[in-house]
């Protein structure tokens, strides 16, 4: 068991943490760092500044939900996760793909996993929920997925800059659901369709039953 | 018995009372409309220059730190006056409900701090600020105190893409009616953890019910919300209301009748998603001491109650965007607005003047509904959790699914040609005002059947 | 499960909006008429007192004049509100005399059992009740002066009726002349009888008294216990 001390000094250590990177972002802003010989793409911006922020946000709630205790805690890290990740498609200049994580994502899923959470018997014991995995079968998972995350991270050609004004994409992606990705689309909606029966036929047997 | 020793008088409100009610009563709205509209086009990046070169600056010589953290604080400012104004609008709403419900059931109400009470929000208010801050011994302390933000940020960034005139809006995303109904989906996580983390059966009732209900009522509010979007042909806040017209008839609730089906699914999910009676089963008094906000007090109970009904705001003036022509000042086109803006780098007074009639006509389009809304509440009684959802499910969907392939085939056979949308929309109209004229002869008759007669002395 | 025809389908649909035409319709109606009530205290026509219906229970007024110094209101009252002290007066061992007639009106629960058997209507319900005191204690009406007290009152029993004066008179003239943010008196309020003490039955004297010794501390701990419990969630 965590004493208080404990938890301060966790506190203490992630205060500290979030001090540094703002106050190290914000003299980024203010004198950017000239490293000679290195074409640099301009002083950090507000939009740097903020996409840092962004991020730092995300791995902190993907952080929160990987090592949290407690599952209400966890789902509130998701929540952070997504959040963060919805804003940061923004800068990718997907706005209507970043506004749909946030309904479907926060919306639908986050809220349908708070609702689950609280239909469970043994709330107060939420505790031992997240230890069921163990660490041993967790680091194995995440050896056998990095090579692929590193050869993603690697191989893909990233844009220097992100466009300054963002262009409607609503359009276009419906077109392309409708003309390029129309078999994609539909075989998603089977999915769909086949969990809505899915759901159907389970929730009808519970009837039968009483 | 005898007179009383001392001639007893009626007191009167005093003189001065009246005059400062007044006072505040006009140069609230006043101070708050008009910094939004000074404010809203002039932190455009744009206009944002022209200013500063106006006022003397020469914005292009300016570092780029100085240009951000100019437009930054610019920015916030903008916020600043859209948060205060939800604070506002939120207590002045609470102060006319409570006038509004007490007259409808033959009371007085609200007379005492200003005349006709006017003050007694903030008195209200005050007083929340001063009570205790309690967070119960066995409640999940970080979640419990963590709630009230989500709740109250769900609600602040709706103002990001509420349009309040022709150029009068913080920001007019591509996907803006899409953004207004995704973050406040931040409100109902904000319920949810405040239910679970008071650790009181009656506030966990309360937010799972609060989930249940605004997760169903999403779906027939989102496909109903779709027939506006189809009209318009886009999801941006001013492109939908720059689709409509100035004109009854031109709005999209009149030009076509599937459209006003959709307003009237998308009216009742409104209700339902904003916890408001008949549909305020989360905070059933009566069955769950107050839902959700059982627990609180103090100031994360004002945020609760801020939110609760400055959301009236938000779904007014969502449906008016989406339903009732927006900012759209009758007697002008588009191209008005475009003409008035003249040859020089700021827009010329002609310009301004038009902003602010449609900040006006807005307004005043976005309290009309916001009455209906107070009216309904205090007419219906609430319903229960299985009407609700029957409501929902086996009324609202369906119909939604109808009104939206009906307004597909509409767009495709109809809409093409003008005059059909101009006819339909004359027609509806019409029917609109004889329906609006029986109503009120009803209503005349319900009066002389008491016999009574109208009197607005006593307001 | 219970199958819904086409009929009862569309007819929910009718009742709701018939029930929505005429509800809204009558809400209005109320919106733009009159309201019943009247702005209470300072918009009445007259004072709220006067409008009370004449058996009105409000503050308990005691005429001094008539007062018989039979305590039978004190011995009716169920809370002990009351509180009467008779003594003999130095000068006319004869007479007796009122030295203490209080009436906590905190503590009154204006159930009238006084009134009722007070054999001259001395003790009497007003239609008074408009009384906000910061200090409680001012709400203990003294009827008697304690320095003089007042002689008490010889029933003449061939009298028809008792001259009183004009109820609710003496309670005005108190409440009108009291601040509401007068400090408190000095003296305490009348407290009810204390029940005599119980004794605990000393069935076995030799082993019950480290018991009951025991036994006092032992019921604070199931008390305790639930608090100190994680209280469980119900959910279903």
């Amino acid at each position: 068991m965590k004493t208080t001390a404990g938890k301060l000094s966790a506190w203490f250590v992630a205060t500290l943490l979030v001090v540094v990177f703002l106050g190290y972002m914000t003299t980024q802003v203010i004198q950017p760092a000239y490293v000679p010989g290195v074409a640099s793409t301009g002083p950090a911006g507000l939009t740097d500044v903020l996409f840092y922020v962004l991020a730092a946000v995300t791995i902190a709630g993907a952080a929160g939900v990987a090592l949290s205790r407690n599952i209400l805690y966890s789902a509130v890290g998701l929540l952070m996760a997504l959040l963060g990740a919805g804003s940061l498609y923004v800068f990718l200049s997907a706005d209507f793909v970043a506004v749909t994580q946030l309904l479907i994502y926060i919306g639908g899923v986050l809220v349908l996993i708070l609702f689950a959470v609280m239909l469970t018997n043994r709330i107060t014991e939420v505790n031992v929920s997240n230890t069921s995995f163990g660490s041993f079968g967790g680091a194995l998972l995440g050896i056998s997925v990095a090579p692929v995350l590193i050869a993603v991270v690697t191989l893909t050609p990233w844009p220097a800059r992100a466009p300054a004004a963002l262009a409607p994409t609503t359009a276009l992606i419906g077109n392309g659901f409708l003309t390029k990705w129309l078999l994609p689309f539909e075989v998603a909606s089977l999915v769909l369709l086949a969990t809505l029966v899915g759901a159907v036929v389970i929730a009808r047997k519970e009837i039968k039953a009483d | 018995m005898s007179v009383p020793a001392i001639p007893y008088a009626p007191k009167r409100t005093a003189k001065s009372v009246v005059l400062l009610t007044l006072a505040v009563g006009f140069i609230l709205p006043v101070a708050l409309f008009g910094a939004i509209l000074v404010l809203s086009p002039l932190t455009k990046p744009a206009m944002f220059e022209a200013l500063v070169n106006q006022l003397g600056g020469n914005y292009a010589a300016w570092s780029p730190t100085a240009k951000a953290g100019a437009y930054a604080g610019a920015a916030a400012l903008l916020g600043f006056m859209l948060l205060n104004f939800g604070a506002i609008i939120s207590g002045t709403t609470v102060w006319w409900e409570m006038r509004v419900s007490s007259r409808m059931q033959s009371r007085i109400g609200y007379n005492r701090v200003g005349a006709g009470g006017f003050f007694q929000w903030i008195a209200d208010a005050v007083k929340l600020l001063l009570k205790e801050d309690l967070v119960p011994a066995e409640a999940d302390q970080l979640l419990f105190r963590a709630a009230p933000y989500f709740v109250l940020v769900g609600f602040a960034l709706t103002f990001v893409a509420l349009p309040f005139g022709e150029s009068i809006i913080a920001a007019d995303l591509n996907v803006g009616i899409f953004y207004m109904i995704s973050v406040t989906a931040l409100v109902v996580v904000g319920i949810m953890l405040a239910g679970w983390s008071s650790n009181s059966k009656w506030a966990l009732f309360g937010g799972m019910r609060s989930a249940a209900q605004v997760i169903s009522y999403e779906i027939p509010a989102g496909i109903a919300i779709m027939v506006p979007i189809l009209m318009a042909g886009t999801l941006s806040m001013q492109g939908i209301i720059r689709a409509q017209g100035p004109w009854p008839w031109q709005w999209f609730v009149f030009t076509n009748p599937f459209a006003f089906v959709a307003f009237i699914i998308f009216f009742i999910a409104q209700l339902a998603e904003g916890n408001r009676t008949p549909f305020d089963l989360p905070e059933a008094d009566s069955e769950l001491v107050a839902g959700y906000l059982s627990e609180y007090s103090s100031f994360r109970f004002a945020l609760y109650f801020l939110v609760e009904f400055g959301n009236l705001w938000v779904m007014a003036a969502v449906a008016v965007t989406l339903f009732f022509g927006g900012w759209q000042v009758p007697g002008t086109t588009l191209q008005t607005f475009q003409d008035a803006i003249g040859p020089g780098p700021l827009p010329g007074a002609a310009w301004w003047g038009l902003q602010l009639a449609s900040l006006v006509v807005f307004v005043v389009k976005t309290l009309v509904v916001l009455n209906v809304i107070v009216w309904i509440r205090w007419t219906l009684p609430r319903i229960r959790v299985d009407q609700m959802m029957t409501l929902c499910w086996k009324y609202l969907v369906p119909f939604a699914f109808v009104s939206f392939v009906a307004t597909l085939l509409w767009m495709i056979v109809v809409a093409r040609y003008p005059v059909a949308a101009t006819v339909t929309g004359g027609v509806l109209t019409a029917v609109f005002a004889v329906v609006l004229a029986v109503f009120l002869r009803q209503t005349k008759a319900n009066i002389t059947a008491a016999g009574d007669r109208v009197d607005l002395t006593h307001w | 499960m219970a199958t819904t025809t086409v009929r009862e389908y569309t007819g929910a649909i009718k009742d709701t909006v018939v029930s929505f035409w005429h509800g809204l319709s009558i809400t209005l109606s109320h919106l733009v008429r009159r309201p019943m009530t009247v702005q209470y205290p300072d918009r009445t026509p007259m004072h709220v007192r006067d409008m009370l219906p004449p058996r009105y229970r409000g503050f308990l007024e005691v005429d001094a004049a008539i007062c018989t110094g039979c305590q039978a209101c004190e011995r009716a009252c169920p809370i002990g509100c009351i509180q009467i002290t008779l003594e003999k007066d130095p000068a006319n061992p004869k007479q007796r005399v009122v030295t203490q007639f209080d009436i906590d009106e905190a503590k009154c629960m204006f159930c009238g059992l006084c009134v009722e058997p007070c054999p001259t209507g001395s003790i009497q319900h007003t239609r008074e009740f408009e009384a906000s005191q910061s200090d409680i204690r001012n709400l203990v009406f003294r009827w008697a002066d304690p320095a003089t007290g007042f002689p008490v009152y010889k029933v003449d029993k061939t009298a028809e009726y008792y001259p009183r004066v004009e109820l609710g008179s003496l309670v005005r003239a108190k409440l009108e002349t009291r601040a509401w943010d007068a400090p408190g008196p000095k003296f305490f309020p009348p407290e009810p009888p204390r029940p005599p003490e119980e004794k605990k039955p000393a069935a076995k004297p030799a082993a019950a008294a480290p018991a009951a010794a025991a036994a006092a501390p032992a019921p604070t701990a199931p008390a305790a216990a639930p608090a100190a419990d994680k209280p469980t969630t119900e959910t279903k």
